[in-house]
């Protein structure tokens, strides 16, 4: 390529990287915006409601629903008027707007979707429904739309936009003209600064979003204090905390307004102080969003380095013969769909899998975290999953059942060496079928059979119930997956024993090996891969058993815990008891004993035979 | 060591395919005899048979005096070298070649140094503890030669053991066979589709066809005597020109007409549809109009120290075996000279006219 060319393409790879990078950027920071709206809208709904009456009665007659009318305006028009108050806010009262009456109204379906939906984006204001005071009908709806904040011409300010752009000019040039000095780190280096600029940006909003959301929460808290109705004299801090979501209050001293961060037990904290009465402070509370924005930093360091990696692929490109290009391209075509498929379904379990270990994660909310906070706990999963008695017992329980593995092996060899014998005949045919049709049907069906099976007084195996008797419910299971596999076996070892040639069993023939012999020192050797194979794959398989344990037993019977096995133990920590962290390290931990299992067998057995 | 007899063996396999038919033939005490045939003629089936691999349909197997036709391969006493070796690739050569004795209780002792002493004998002492996959083509087979020799079996029984090397090696084992032939004096029956093999290996010959016997005799007697058409065309690379003709009693003589030639005959007995044989060393070629008649050239082949040419004589295919480079055209019109000791006379269906 000439040097123009390439100034065209570093300039154009650059732009775009920056555009795409820009573009993420604003949309990070509208979804911040959206999200402060959404937040502030459920509040101003919660504060209406708490301070808005129902209809006057006649003394004695039960409440009427919804609100008075005349009340609800006036509080409506009062929160325009309210200083310092960062949205525009309009509360509908049905379909009708109460602040502006002459802006357009709601239509009935979108007081319908409420039901479906929590709270909708609409027009460029978070529109969030306003419920009577039994917090039961939809009686309204509260419309956020956040004024816009000023914002700076360039991500992050002039501080790292300027020397971003110098740098990618220069490299620009030097890549124009070949020099190797700048060619590549300066060209990196820009992305960089861009990248982090645009992070800085995204940061920025995410803080802002929870400072606004603060700022207006206070002027609310405040006006809420001197409108909550009488008879008390001095208003209860209960009701005060009954208007915010995902935030505490808690008495505070007296001290600036403006949001502020804090830690507080080793937790960031976003903190404003409230005023509330003569005298009375509160301090409210909440999870700076800032503190979770990590993940945009990767996302937009990506979308910043898309320059310089459209430069190297284009240095790449014009190394390499075309031929070569059009293959590689080829490739990766192919394996794209296969790879994404390994990366979306394999390796991104797996790293969430990695992360969920190390941090406390339960499903219920524990305290005004937001759901998705999970804190760093460190190996203290591991630990408590090691000290779990109960570890003990489902790993016991597995390994025990996994001694049915070479049971239904050596079974499975038996039989398939004597139906390799008679290769004609439907009566093979029959018994082949018969043998394999339990590992093909499916596993619950299968399950559910043995049930019956195994139940006091059916079809009659005993007369106990073998189920749910602690000694003999893990026997059941063995004698069940035995049944289940031994056909799956037998059939890899016919497949087996068919490419064993002919001549090695004829020439033991001739040199004058019986029956036994033949087997024990020409067959058995040579089957020994697929011997292996059947063996490792079957006790791999037993350890990650948990069908028949799931719809038997569920682990049962208790309290011995008979039949908990790994992984339905793995199940439990995580769906029983809500602990994802705890149930990510045992298995984690169990992958680890797979691992561990997998390669002392590979290494005990593993002698290859070579087919000369 | 011990003769081997087959009586009137039949072998019809379980899909109904015929593969012997009332097949004779003895093998004498210490004799090499080849079983020679093309590919599905039951060369194998007969080997299979003698070891007890396969139960023959009808008919007796004798080794010795001893009727062995139902008994199994381990109580016949006879080894088998096959195709491809089998070697029991998972034992290194000194367990393969032990293989046999273990089977048979002999003493530790014994055939630790039975099995040295043949590996020595066969040049496989340093290889003893390799893997057969570790070997060479040659020594693979030389390793699957001593598991043989090793038990001193009453007759050795090869099927194609050498079909699977190349060219030079083969010339080298064959060698290395017939020395052990003749120093063990064994009993050997060796089957190949190779008449090179069979004639430069075999004392006699068994020429097999669709489970038949064609012929059995010396290499020089089924060359130069074929029982049969099939004998004759199979027999010789090329085989012998069989051309299909007509015999004629004319002024000049007898003769028979096949195609455009005319060759005069000292039969004196026969007239009307015959099969004239001629192997291609003896035809030659001269001037057009002066043999007994004349063909269009088809094909050259310089060989080196001979050349054929494919000639069509009126219709009917002829080959000549020419020494040397030979002058000839592709295309070209030639005369055909026969060598009129050199003729062999069928009748229609293939049995030679005496």
């Amino acid at each position: 390529m000439s040097w123009r060319g390439w100034a065209a393409a570093a300039t154009a790879a650059a732009v775009v990287a920056a555009t795409v990078t820009l573009s993420v950027a604003r949309w990070a920071e509208s979804r911040y915006e959206r999200a402060f709206a959404f937040r502030i809208a459920a509040t101003t709904a919660a504060y209406v409601a708490a301070v808005t009456p129902s209809p006057p009665t006649r003394r004695g007659s039960p409440p009427l629903p919804g609100y008075y009318l005349p009340q609800l305006l006036t509080q409506a028009r009062a929160l325009r008027t309210l200083p310092g108050w960062t949205s525009e806010v309009e509360v509908y009262h049905g379909t009708a707007p109460l602040v502006d009456a002459t802006a357009p109204p709601l239509s009935p379906d979108d007081l319908e979707r409420f039901e479906s939906e929590g709270g909708r984006w609409r027009d460029g204001a978070a529109l969030v429904p306003l419920k009577d005071r039994e917090g039961r009908e939809v009686v309204g709806a509260v419309a956020v739309r956040p004024r816009p904040m000023p914002r700076g011409p360039l991500p992050g300010g002039i501080g790292f936009a300027l020397p971003a752009a110098l740098l990618a000019v220069g490299a620009a040039a030097a890549i124009a003209f070949r020099q190797r000095s700048l060619r590549r780190g300066g060209y990196a280096a820009a992305a960089l600064l861009f990248g982090v600029a645009a992070y800085a940006d995204v940061r920025a909003a995410a803080q802002r979003s929870t400072d606004r959301w603060l700022n207006d929460t206070r002027l609310l808290l405040q006006e809420a204090a001197t409108r909550l109705p009488a008879p008390r004299s001095r208003v209860a801090m209960a009701d005060l905390a009954a208007l915010i979501r995902d935030a505490e209050l808690v008495p505070g001293e007296p001290a600036e307004s403006a949001p502020r961060r804090v830690r507080i037990d080793g937790k960031r904290r976003a903190v404003a102080s409230v005023l509330i009465g003569p005298g009375r402070w509160v301090e409210l509370r909440t999870v700076p969003e800032e503190a979770y924005t990590t993940g945009w930093s990767a996302v937009l360091l990506a979308c910043a380095f898309l320059g310089p990696f459209a430069i190297l692929a284009l240095r790449w490109a014009e190394r390499t013969p075309r031929r070569q290009r059009r293959e590689t391209a080829i490739a990766w075509g192919f394996l794209a769909p296969a790879g994404l498929h390994l990366a979306i379904f394999s390796l991104g379990p797996l790293l969430f899998a990695l992360y969920l270990a190390v941090h406390r994660w339960t499903g219920g909310r524990a305290s005004i975290d937001p759901p998705a906070v999970r804190p760093l706990v460190g190996l203290a999963n591991f630990a408590a999953a090691l000290r779990d008695p109960l570890t003990w017992v489902s790993l016991r329980n597995t390994a025990l059942y996994s001694l049915y593995v070479p049971i239904s092996v050596a079974i499975a060899l038996a039989v398939a060496v004597a139906l390799s014998r008679y290769r004609r005949g439907w009566g093979v045919r029959v018994l082949r079928t018969a043998f394999l049709l339990p590992y093909v049907a499916s596993v619950v069906a299968v399950a559910l059979v043995w049930q019956r099976i195994l139940q006091a007084g059916s079809l009659g195996l005993g007369r106990s119930d073998w189920l749910s008797n602690p000694n003999t419910a893990l026997l059941a299971l063995m004698l069940l997956s035995l049944w289940a596999h031994v056909g799956g076996q037998m059939v890899v070892f016919l497949a087996g024993l068919q490419r064993i040639p002919q001549a090695y069993l004829d020439a033991a023939r001739i040199d004058g090996a019986s029956g036994w012999q033949r087997f024990w020192r020409i067959t058995f050797p040579l089957l020994r891969p697929v011997t292996l194979f059947v063996l490792v794959t079957g006790i791999v398989g037993a350890f990650q058993v948990f069908t028949y344990v799931y719809v038997l037993t569920r682990g049962g019977p208790f309290p011995q815990y008979s039949t908990d096995v790994l992984v339905h133990r793995i199940y439990q920590t995580a769906w029983g008891s809500q602990e994802f962290g705890a149930a990510s390290a045992l298995s984690l931990l169990f992958l680890l004993l797979l691992l561990v299992l997998t390669l002392a067998q590979l290494r005990l057995l593993g002698r290859q035979v070579e087919h000369a | 060591m011990a003769s081997v007899a087959l009586r009137r063996l039949s072998k019809v396999f379980d899909g109904g395919t015929r593969a012997l038919h009332h097949l004779s033939l003895d093998v004498r005490d210490g004799e090499l005899l080849v079983l020679l045939g093309p590919s599905g003629s039951g060369k194998t089936t007969v080997l299979r048979c003698i070891a007890g691999l396969e139960e023959p349909t009808s008919g007796d197997v004798l080794i010795g005096d001893r009727l062995v036709t139902h008994t199994p391969p381990a109580e016949r006493d006879v080894a088998m070298v096959f195709q491809n070796h089998a070697l029991y690739p998972h034992l290194s050569v000194r367990e393969n070649i032990a293989f046999p004795l273990e089977m048979r209780g002999v003493a530790h002792a014994q055939i630790a140094r039975r099995v040295v002493e043949t590996a020595e004998r066969l040049g496989l002492g340093d290889v003893l503890d390799c893997r057969p996959a570790q070997l060479s083509e040659g020594q693979r087979q030389r390793a699957a030669l001593a598991r043989a020799v090793v038990r001193g079996p009453q007759a050795f029984l090869f099927d194609e053991p050498l079909s699977s090397l190349d060219a030079k090696l083969r010339s080298e084992l064959r060698a290395e066979l017939l020395a052990l032939h003749r120093s063990l004096s064994a009993t050997m029956i060796y089957v190949t589709h190779d008449q090179t093999e069979a004639m430069t290996m075999g004392q006699r010959i068994g020429i097999l066809h669709e489970g038949r016997l064609r012929q059995v005799g010396t290499p020089a007697e089924v060359y130069e005597r074929p029982a049969d058409v099939f004998v004759a065309r199979f027999m010789g690379s090329p085989g012998m020109n069989v051309l299909q003709g007509r015999g004629r009693g004319t002024e000049a003589g007898r003769v028979i007409e096949v195609g455009s030639l005319v060759v005069p005959v000292e039969l004196s007995t026969y007239e009307g549809e015959l099969q004239l044989g001629i192997r291609p060393e003896h035809v030659g070629l001269c001037a057009a109009g002066k043999g007994v008649g004349n063909a269009d050239v088809l094909i050259v082949e310089p060989l080196g120290s001979e050349t054929l040419v494919h000639l069509n004589a009126g219709g009917q295919g002829l080959v000549a075996r020419l020494h040397g480079f030979v002058d000839v055209r592709v295309g070209t019109r030639v005369g055909v000279k026969v060598d009129r000791r050199r003729l062999y006379l069928f009748d229609a269906a293939g049995a030679p006219l005496a």
